[in-house]
């Protein structure tokens, strides 16, 4: 599995901040449904798909993320057409496409470690706060990233095992085992984790726990 | 030091979120399979969610979801089909994973309250199929389909006809749910949270 959608590249997309990018994406977010204009959304997609164009995706990944999005696009565009007229489903065609492009666009040319970093500083309060812990969370990230292959190498194990006992694929069969075999070794993991005393006392640099 | 938290989740929960949340990314990434009865091959990621809910119980299965959201908004590429990307949130389909974090919550809390009291092995299956309808299909698409009809413009009404085209199929997948946590609960019974 490829582990990030990130493009390697150094254009201008690339090297805007994370924050710049997200607050552009939000704020044209916003613009986008204000308007009902073809005339002004047609051009916010071409825009889109310039600025897309301009991060120099590699063509497989690049139809792999668009083939689904576009599918979607026509089934709701033949919807909209059908149901609302032709104007509205142009309406709804352009804004998301133009929407969808650019998001498209900022996932290409912004490492997940920088995004991480500034959803990180956004939940900043939360954290203050003690509903969020950082630390936690990218224990998390982390973990979640060094046992996805780990977990499909023993769905494809137990599949095999299955499939050599004359057993077809069972998705209640399948599953269970998967699971147990997953929640048992939670146990050793947090314990090595613990061991590790990870997290650190001071994740934030303040007073810990009273 | 202790190893909880402010908000009780010791250094073994962070595991099973986390453990979990592969799990729902890698039954997206195996091919999709055919159940006997749809014709068509369903993928296993939102199986993936009622168990989460049903399996680790309401908190950690919700931040099960959260953390597969959050993988997603980061630009990985963890639903189906390699999907990924802040693009999913603002699509039409955004929805259902928000609806995610909602609906393990409230089939882990069915489970936590409800599920766990009955008695006898047909009741308590029933009641886990329940669950992860309650949860994994009405709530998600309580969520899914109101966002379906702001992102994409139709009417509410064709939105929500529009978004129904995935219920049989979750259907089969909840009844495969009840199943699997019935199965799981019995191999390895773990405390709900």
């Amino acid at each position: 599995m490829n582990l990030s959608l990130y493009v390697r590249g150094n254009t201008p997309l690339h090297r805007l901040p994370a924050s710049v990018k997200f607050g552009v994406l939000f704020a044209s977010g916003i613009a986008l449904f204000l308007t009902d204009r073809v005339l002004v959304l047609g051009p916010a997609a071409a825009v889109g798909a310039g600025l897309l164009l301009s991060v120099r995706p590699p063509a497989t990944a690049l139809r792999r993320q668009l083939t689904g999005l576009l599918i979607t696009l026509a089934v709701i565009f033949a919807a909209a057409a059908l149901f609302e007229g032709v104007h509205t489903a142009f309406v709804v065609l352009f804004r998301l496409l133009a929407l969808l492009l650019l998001a498209l666009a900022v996932t290409f040319s912004t490492r997940a470690a920088d995004l991480l970093e500034f959803f990180e500083r956004l939940t900043a309060p939360l954290a203050r706060l003690g509903v969020a812990n950082p630390a936690k969370i990218s224990l998390g990230v982390s973990l979640v990233l060094r046992f996805v292959p780990e977990v499909h190498r023993g769905y494809l194990e137990i599949r095999e095992a299955q499939a050599a006992r004359g057993l077809r694929a069972n998705p209640a069969a399948l599953v269970v085992p998967l699971i147990v075999r997953t929640l048992k070794s939670a146990d050793a993991i947090a314990d090595a984790i613990d061991a590790r005393c990870y997290p650190p006392p001071h994740p934030t640099g303040r007073e810990t726990t009273p | 030091m202790s190893t909880r938290n402010e908000s009780g989740l010791g250094t073994r929960d962070v595991v099973m979120i986390a453990l979990f949340a592969a799990i729902i990314v890698t039954l997206g990434l195996v091919p999709p399979v055919s159940i006997g009865v749809v014709p068509v091959p369903i993928t296993l990621q939102t199986l993936g969610v009622m168990l989460a809910g049903a399996a680790l119980g309401p908190v950690r299965g919700a931040l099960s979801c959260a953390l597969v959201a959050l993988l997603t908004l980061i630009g990985l590429p963890v639903l189906s089909g390699g999907r990924g990307g802040v693009g999913v949130f603002l699509g039409p389909t955004g929805g259902y994973v928000v609806g995610w974090i909602l609906g393990a919550l409230v089939t882990g809390l069915l489970v936590k309250h409800w599920v766990l009291r009955l008695r006898g092995r047909g009741a308590q299956i029933a009641g886990y199929i329940t669950a992860c309808v309650v949860g994994g299909i009405l709530v998600v698409y309580l969520i899914g389909i109101p966002w379906l009809w702001l992102a994409s413009g139709l009417t509410l009404g064709k939105a929500f006809v529009g978004g129904l085209v995935f219920v049989p199929g979750d259907l089969v997948k909840a009844v495969v749910a009840g199943l699997v946590v019935h199965g799981v609960r019995r191999a390895y019974p773990i405390p709900v949270k």
